[in-house]
């Protein structure tokens, strides 16, 4: 069940982490060390094949590291079972597929996966941890439609549904946002707003709207062809010459009075000349 | 906490066989047709033949009280002459004609045709969810070739083994899928590198298999072999029914008990793990599950074409895809199918009989071609 989450004992980070698709190629992840901050969101940026999907597959133990090892609690997470690991953290992927008459109530029953053993029914807690997952995310409507039959919007808030009703302290969310417009980016961010404020989940998220990051982010993290580049609270990070690093662009950066957070108006992309190799 | 208080709850009191809201009447009406479907089958099987008889006498034969008063005589007819006789059966010379035909000859041939129904229809469902493919059949993963080649071998260069028969095209199936699946690890498989690896070793099978058929001096032999990789009823015995019954006994309680893995599997092999499953552990399980299935319906009754493919199809289009409702429906729709078409095999063409795997190629070319014309997103699962 979803509840405040004591964060006693809780870490996650990977040290050293080197992660390689193909031997022939150079590695994806270089190296690298991550330490995300318990009971924070933490936003992961950079451009496109920078290596963020990546990184949150080898802290969610989906690939294993060619060097370098994850701690998950305390714990080497390659020494972990896929459902050890299922119980603590949940991770909802870029894109995902489903059969096209599953309906939304019945993948969010699938979300409970971990929590059942071979011939577990499903207890009052599972029926309990699915209602509230689908009242969360505001899909308790949509329980009868089949998948195939609603919006990219309403489908990411039933994957969501999916990923809460497992009930993980982890989430990583890769891209949620991407393909909803502006009030369904606002409901996705609020309730990761929520989930973390209310009750107590780490969250990382990857991303490409620098606003949105910086809005709702405690923590960004900033990949650039594998390496991470910085990693702060927003106002360390966004900086101008941080984005010209990290995204070729220019650009300009205030905090909005209202929201008090940081906004980025991008400018001009640096012409590929003058900027750096490869 | 606030948030709690929103919840709607109804949902907690459903929890039923199939989620609230697909309703369980289609299943029911599936089950019920489909049972209505065995019976009427079964009772033209019983009936008919050369040994003409009308559906009273079928029917009285099949309660006849020379049996049912007299348990090891039933034990004598199920074991067979030799272990009857070391048992200490009694005999059944004394049983009325029809009533020795119908239970011999004509309802193992029923029998069989059940419980290979329900294995093709379970080994097609499974691979369907393990592949990820609407169109995987249970000889996919290389039941089909292991088989054909044990058949052509054995018809061929080793008629002594003839006995054996069912046995050794088990066998072949078994290894097979072993080559297949081998083929297809590297540090884990994929759905994608399953079906190629299947396709693969049933190419290379198919041309050797092909060989043979083209050097062998015996065209009896060659006869012999085709009516197998046709698949048929005709012939069935006790034997065939014992045969088969510990296997499918295993995959409908490994399937049923694994319907929610089988769904897991259909949301793709990174959310499957992401929710704790240890994927390839499952996926082996399953398939080799399967496969055994198929396996053992070849063994009995040859290499029967669409039943695995159209039963799941068909149900899956009535119930939906979870797998508890599919699996149900295909417990019953499977022997339907296949009853229906040996019944039809018989009738056809009487007092001449069909291998019965003609007539289910037949039914599949038919429904595929309905449901293609019919469903615009025909294809997708
Ligand atoms: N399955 C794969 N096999 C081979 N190479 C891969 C695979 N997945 C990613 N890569 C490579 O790894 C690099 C990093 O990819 P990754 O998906 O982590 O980037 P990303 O930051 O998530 O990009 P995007 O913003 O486009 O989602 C890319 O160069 C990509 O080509
Ligand atoms: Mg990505």
């Amino acid at each position: 069940m979803i509840q405040k989450r004591l964060h006693a004992n809780r870490v996650l980070g990977g040290v050293d982490l080197t992660v390689r698709y193909r031997p022939e190629r150079p590695p994806v992840l270089d190296g690298q060390t991550i330490d995300v901050p318990i009971g924070r969101v933490t936003m992961l940026i950079g451009p496109n094949g920078s290596g963020k999907s990546t990184l949150l597959k080898t802290l969610s133990r989906q690939i294993a590291a060619e060097r370098g090892v994850v701690i998950l609690d305390g714990r080497d997470i390659a020494t972990l079972s896929a459902r050890e690991v299922a119980l603590s953290l949940g991770i909802l992927f870029q894109e995902n597929q489903a059969p096209h008459d599953l309906t939304v109530e019945e993948l969010v029953c699938h979300g409970r996966y971990p929590h059942r053993r071979l011939f577990d029914p499903l207890t009052a807690e599972d029926r309990f941890a699915v209602e509230q997952a689908l009242t969360l995310c505001g899909a308790g409507p949509l329980r009868d439609r089949p998948i195939s039959q609603i919006s990219s919007g309403q489908k990411q808030l039933a994957w969501i549904a999916m990923l809460l009703a497992q009930s993980p302290h982890y989430l990583f969310l890769d891209e949620p946002t991407t393909y909803l417009d502006l009030p369904h980016q606002f409901d996705v961010m609020n309730l990761v707003r929520h989930l973390n404020r209310e009750l107590g989940c780490t969250i990382v998220i990857t991303m490409h709207d620098l606003n949105l990051a910086a809005r709702f982010g405690d923590h960004i993290v900033a990949l650039h062809q594998g390496r991470i580049v910085a990693a702060g609270a927003p106002e360390e990070v966004l900086t101008t010459a941080t984005l010209r690093t990290v995204f070729d662009i220019e650009s300009r950066l205030f905090r909005d009075e209202q929201t008090g957070s940081l906004h980025c108006v991008p400018i001009n992309r640096i012409p590929a000349a003058g900027g750096r190799p490869r | 906490m606030p948030i709690m208080q929103g919840a709607d709850l109804h949902g907690m009191q459903s929890g039923g066989l199939l989620s609230a809201h697909r309703s369980p009447w289609r299943l029911t009406a599936l089950i019920a047709v489909s049972l209505l479907v065995v019976c009427a089958g079964g009772m033209v099987q019983l009936g008919a033949g050369s040994y003409d008889m009308s559906w009273r006498q079928a029917w009285e034969a099949l309660v006849d009280p020379h049996l049912w008063e007299h348990p090891s005589r039933i034990l004598r007819l199920l074991v067979g002459e030799g272990m009857a006789d070391r048992l200490g059966c009694e005999r059944c010379d004394t049983l009325p004609t029809s009533t020795l035909i119908v239970w011999t000859v004509r309802m193992p041939r029923v029998l069989v045709a059940i419980l290979v129904g329900i294995n093709l229809a379970y080994s097609g469902s499974i691979l369907q969810a393990v592949t990820r493919n609407e169109m995987a059949d249970p000889y996919l993963l290389g039941v089909s070739s292991g088989s054909g080649l044990a058949i052509a071998v054995v018809f061929m260069f080793l008629p002594g083994l003839g006995v054996h028969l069912p046995l050794l095209a088990m066998v072949g199936g078994l290894t097979a899928f072993a080559v297949v699946y081998a083929i297809a690890w590297s540090r884990g498989t994929s759905p994608v590198r399953l079906v190629l690896a299947g396709v693969i070793v049933g190419a290379i099978a198919r041309s050797v298999e092909t060989a043979m058929h083209y050097l062998a001096q015996d065209s009896s032999a060659l006869r012999d072999a085709t009516a197998w990789t046709s698949g048929s009823l005709i012939g069935a015995r006790w034997e065939h029914v014992l045969m088969v019954l510990p296997w499918t006994s295993v995959s409908v309680i490994v399937a049923l008990c694994g319907a929610r893995y089988l769904d897991i599997l259909l949301l793709g092999d990174a959310t499957a793990k992401s929710l704790g499953m240890s994927i390839e552990r499952v996926r082996f399980l399953l398939a080799a599950t399967a496969v055994l299935s198929a396996a053992s319906a070849v063994a009995a009754a040859g290499m029967i074409g669409f039943v695995g493919l159209i039963v799941p199809h068909m149900v899956r289009g009535l119930v939906g895809s979870p797998h508890r409702g599919l699996l149900l429906g295909c417990l019953v729709a499977g022997p339907a199918l296949l009853i229906g078409a040996d019944a039809a095999s018989r009738l056809i063409l009487n007092p001449l009989q069909l291998p019965v795997g003609l007539v289910t190629g037949a039914i599949g070319g038919a429904f595929f071609l309905i449901l293609m014309r019919r469903k615009r997103d025909f294809g997708r699962l």
